[in-house]
């Protein structure tokens, strides 16, 4: 295979499109976060400035301030997300491994059916959902907004767990049990080692849906759960800029650390993104 | 055979197992599920909510005492960091620590406050909103749909220094406030202008109108409150003043009426920015425009939201208001309780609160709110007339005299609401020819 | 209960707020809650329905969900191709990828407006450089009739990720047909033409039409990217939502039950892809 690889290596001519392309991707991906960091220093920095002639801390003081909205919003958003990814992955691993289990039109069924929740657009999602919710006198409420995202999050891991599990063998499983182990040891020696990976790719994938959700939390919690998205939506609306982008960082690092395991959970499974 | 057997048996067992396996483990996982839904859930407040007719038999230190240790939700339009700094750093810990209620502000402005507490009674839920920021149609449709607690505002002892000879506060766009409202402060639309781009602006419609036409796509308005105030005073303009829509809705006036302001619009679309094809949402998009040097004008509800801007960084610091001679709307703001308040007293003692000399006088400095007072200044201590009256000096404000020259009152909601339904339909929804 | 009943009760948990919500929506719209005063039945249906700014914001909606999900697609494919290797450089492209998947939709939409508008990032630069003279000369790029800023925003989010699918795809059985195909005499661009594409349209299908309804119900996106005229189905239905005029209020439920059946729609195409790709075995 590497005299192959070594046969058709790029020419020269070749090498150089595809680093002068690396530096336009560069930029493509990293220019919005520099951007942000530089909008979160910045005051007055209206057109045609292509640089800020003012720089300020106060965006980022204000997070660590007595009384501090922003600092509120992020941690119910770190709530919100850690229960969701928790809940949602205790769901859908045995919602996928049963799926997985079946064929035919039922396989076929459940697996549309788990992906319902996703495909929906969250506007009229919530719409419907807000009144149901309201009757049970969740709307408003941390618990509310809490459903709200477990739903579509649950679907999508089971969509992700179908994928894993379809790659794995149950039958080792059995073989073990046929052998005497008990149903925890079977759990605890055999599936858990095998899903672990996949299963802190699941809890990622979850955190991030919670953690970048908007309409949901907007309809659902009625302005009454402020989650730091919301907040940042707010400060946009308001043509509060710097706020925004500092908001806007606060949200974008911990995802940056939970795309390390998505990024190899979707190598390994195949299994749609975000 | 024996082989077989013991083939068999093993995996039958194994599928027992997995099956009361699965059923416990899918049990587990919705009984916690359900445990941390009602973690989250509402800790409702299980004291019963006092109605109109037992917070009118107490006394008001009865009512100040029943309302300690509890939570006021408060909604109210959050999309101005001036006033969300008043509300949380100000307002709030006064309460706590004067009266010992816990303050929460969340987002909801009127057509949504509407929206919310509809549903709340289609669905029979419980209400979440203590006090609500409200006016106008807001009003009117809270009023309609008997969504309001009360009456209440007459009982409150800083009732007694409002402002009751002024129409702009005892009125709400025309509408008597019927004790279910009270008022909270006061403000009067403006034009907002750089002075280093332009230093003679248009003080007219008229003028206006050339100025348009002379600086193509520099102008626009935007598409929310602040907009449709903005076509009222047309309106006005256009119509010979106010007097005509006063009493009351009339159709054939508003028809007639509203025709010159399509025509005016038509006339000038082509040269508003984006030649008219697109409107910004709200009036933040509108100052972002403007401040980024797209358009040279904005415009706020609050002749001094240019100040307080400023401070905040998000208008340039050689922005300034300005009143056109036609007359620009002046009105009030209130604060309501809805009828399934949970803490109805409570709300009562908060609006009490936000009525007092200390929290107006507060709310009007131009380092804070800069929002104008209801209250009778002349019937106030000599220490707070001074007080007051040095805050009317602001550099940069508009003069109270011009302001009142050019005050016009607000008309029924039914003129906005329609305003702001053909507008969408006759003029942004349609391309413009 | 066999394993086909327990999959579909599964099936059924999950699809359960789905089903409810379209129930709600639909009593929502046919004015048996919260009609205040309109009789139930068909007529706002009916009404709503033959409004044209509801098919021109839908039709507007689905312009853009097709274009961005086309660019989209379109990027990862010449990315995954260009940057299939083990060499740093390759390793780097992807790994720069990565970094929009960290960003909310909303955060993206953000910066596209600070970027793209008329006095945004792009236009003080190009103001800078002398090649336009003042804002009013910059390309109108937001709010504008074609979406441009939202397609170029929503196509920055989803290109990562079809490009992880992709290298799914290619990581898979993918390399070991690319070899065979080069070892019988095949040369690139036949193997491009015959192994490599149709692998990763196979792939990637499902994916394109889990990212083209995203991008269809993108509120966030739209509320600040997209032009008042036409107004996109998810902005028209929240702002009928808080309709001063209360009696236009239930038409935001009629744009559910619409926007409900073209999410159902795409979720019966997605699932025959998905399926297709499973029948044949691991792509």
């Amino acid at each position: 295979m590497s005299e192959h690889r070594r046969r058709t290596s790029p020419s020269a001519s070749g090498r150089l499109l595809r680093n002068a392309l690396l530096i336009v991707l560069a930029l493509w991906t990293l220019a919005p976060l520099l951007l942000l960091i530089v909008l979160s220093l910045s005051r007055n920095w209206y057109a045609p400035a292509v640089w800020p002639s003012v720089w300020t801390g106060e965006h980022w003081g204000r997070l660590v301030a007595a009384a501090s909205s922003q600092r509120e919003a992020l941690l119910t958003s770190v709530a919100l997300a850690t229960l969701t990814a928790l809940l949602a992955c205790l769901l859908a691993l045995p919602f996928g491994r049963l799926i997985a289990q079946s064929r035919g039109w039922p396989r076929r069924w459940a697996a549309a059916m788990a992906f319902a929740p996703v495909a929906v657009p969250p506007i009229a999602l919530a719409t419907g959902m807000h009144f149901s919710l309201l009757k049970i006198g969740l709307a408003g409420h941390f618990g509310g907004v809490l459903v709200a995202h477990i739903i579509p999050a649950a679907g999508y891991l089971t969509l992700f767990f179908l994928g894993a599990f379809s790659a794995y063998d149950l039958r080792i499983e059995e073989e073990a049990r046929t052998l005497g182990a008990t149903r925890g040891a079977v759990w605890r020696r055999i599936t858990l080692p095998i899903l672990r990976a996949p299963i802190g790719d699941a809890l990622a994938l979850a955190f991030l849906i919670s953690w970048a959700q908007v309409p949901l939390t907007l309809l659902i919690g009625g302005g009454l759960v402020r989650t730091l998205p919301i907040d940042v939506f707010a400060a946009i609306r308001a043509g509060d800029d710097a706020r925004a982008a500092s908001g806007s960082i606060l949200l974008i690092v911990p995802a940056l650390l939970a795309i390390a395991g998505v990024r190899v959970a979707v190598r390994r499974t195949g299994v749609v993104g975000l | 055979m024996g082989f077989l057997a013991t083939r068999r048996r093993p995996a039958a067992t194994s599928r027992v197992r997995t099956r009361t396996g699965m059923l416990r483990a899918q049990t587990f996982v919705c009984a916690m599920v359900v445990a941390a839904i009602s973690m989250g859930a509402c800790t409702r407040d299980t004291r019963a909510t006092s109605t109109s007719s037992e917070l009118r038999v107490m006394t008001w230190s009865a009512i100040e005492s029943s309302a300690r240790g509890q939570t006021v939700t408060m909604r109210m339009w959050r999309g101005d960091q001036s006033i969300n700094q008043f509300m949380d750093t100000w307002v709030a810990p006064h309460l706590a620590s004067e009266f010992g209620i816990t303050l929460r502000t969340v987002e909801g402005q009127g057509p949504e406050i509407v929206n919310a507490l509809l549903l709340e009674r289609n669905a029979r839920a419980n209400g979440t909103a203590d006090l609500v920021w409200i006016n106008g149609e807001t009003f009117s449709n809270l009023r309609r749909e008997k969504l309001l607690f009360g009456p209440w505002a007459d009982r409150v002892p800083s009732a007694a220094l409002l402002d009751s000879a002024s129409p702009i506060i005892m009125r709400d766009f025309e509408q008597e406030l019927g004790g279910l409202e009270l008022p909270w402060g006061t403000v009067q639309a403006a034009l907002i202008y750089d002075t280093l781009r332009t230093p003679n602006p248009p003080r007219s419609f008229d003028e206006l109108a050339r100025w348009i036409h002379a600086h193509p796509g520099r102008f626009t308005h935007d598409q929310a409150f602040t907009g449709v105030t903005f076509l009222k005073e047309l309106m006005y303009a256009l119509n010979g003043g106010v007097s005509k829509f006063q009493g009351g809705f009339n159709e054939p006036i508003y028809t007639q009426a509203s025709a010159k302001v399509w025509q005016w619009l038509d006339n000038t679309r082509n040269d508003f920015w984006r030649e008219g094809r697109t409107y910004p949402a709200g009036v933040a998009e509108l100052h972002r425009l403007f401040a980024n040097g797209e358009v040279d004008f904005t415009m706020s509800n609050n002749q001094n939201e240019v100040i307080t801007k400023v401070r905040q960084g998000i208008l340039p610091p050689s922005s300034r208001a300005l009143v056109l001679r036609d007359g620009t709307i002046a009105n009030a703001h209130y604060l309501g309780i809805p009828a399934s308040a949970p803490h109805a007293a409570a709300a009562m003692v908060v609006a009490n609160f936000l009525l007092s000399p200390e929290a107006q006088y507060e709310k009007q400095r131009p380092e804070v709110w800069a929002d104008g007072t209801v209250l009778r200044t002349s019937s106030l201590s000599p220490d707070w007339q001074r007080k007051f009256g040095a805050l009317a000096l602001e550099a940069n404000a508009i003069l109270s005299d011009t302001l009142s020259k050019y005050a016009r009152p607000e008309i029924a909601p039914q003129y906005h609401e329609r305003l702001n339904a053909d507008w969408r339909a006759r003029i942004r929804d349609t391309p413009n020819r | 209960m066999t394993h086909s009943r327990r999959a579909l009760a599964v099936g059924v948990v999950l699809v359960l707020p789905v089903v409810v919500g379209f129930a709600y929506a639909l009593l929502g719209a046919t004015d048996v809650i919260g009609g205040l005063g309109q009789p139930p039945g068909l007529a706002r249906i009916q009404r709503v329905l033959s409004e044209a700014a509801v098919w021109r914001g839908t039709a507007w909606a689905m312009w853009v969900a097709v274009a961005s999900t086309t660019l989209a697609a379109l990027l990862a494919v010449v990315l995954s191709l260009v940057y299939d290797g083990t060499s740093r450089t390759d390793r780097l492209a992807r790994a720069l990828m990565n970094v929009p998947l960290a960003f909310p939709h909303l955060v993206a939409a953000a910066v596209g407006l600070l970027v793209l508008g008329q006095s945004g990032m792009l236009a003080r630069i190009l103001m800078f450089a002398g090649v336009i003279a003042d804002s009013a000369h910059m390309p109108e790029l937001v709010s504008d009739r074609f979406g441009v800023g939202v397609i170029v925003a929503l196509t920055w989010k989803e290109a990562p990720f079809l490009l992880l699918i992709n290298a799914a795809v290619l990581s898979g059985h993918g390399r070991g047909y690319q070899e065979v195909a080069r070892t019988h005499g095949a040369s690139r661009w036949q193997v491009l033409q015959r192994v490599t594409w149709p692998l990763l349209w196979r792939g990637m299908s499902p994916a394109l039409v889990a990212v083209a309804v995203f991008a269809f119900g993108s509120y966030e996106t739209m509320v600040l990217l997209a032009p008042s005229n036409p107004l996109a189905l998810p902005l028209l239905t929240a702002e009928r939502y808080v309709d001063p005029a209360l009696a236009r209020r239930n038409d935001a439920f009629v744009l559910a039950v619409l926007s409900m059946v073209i999410g159902l729609i795409a979720v019966a195409v997605y699932e025959r892809l998905r399926s297709r790709i499973e029948d044949v075995g691991h792509v």
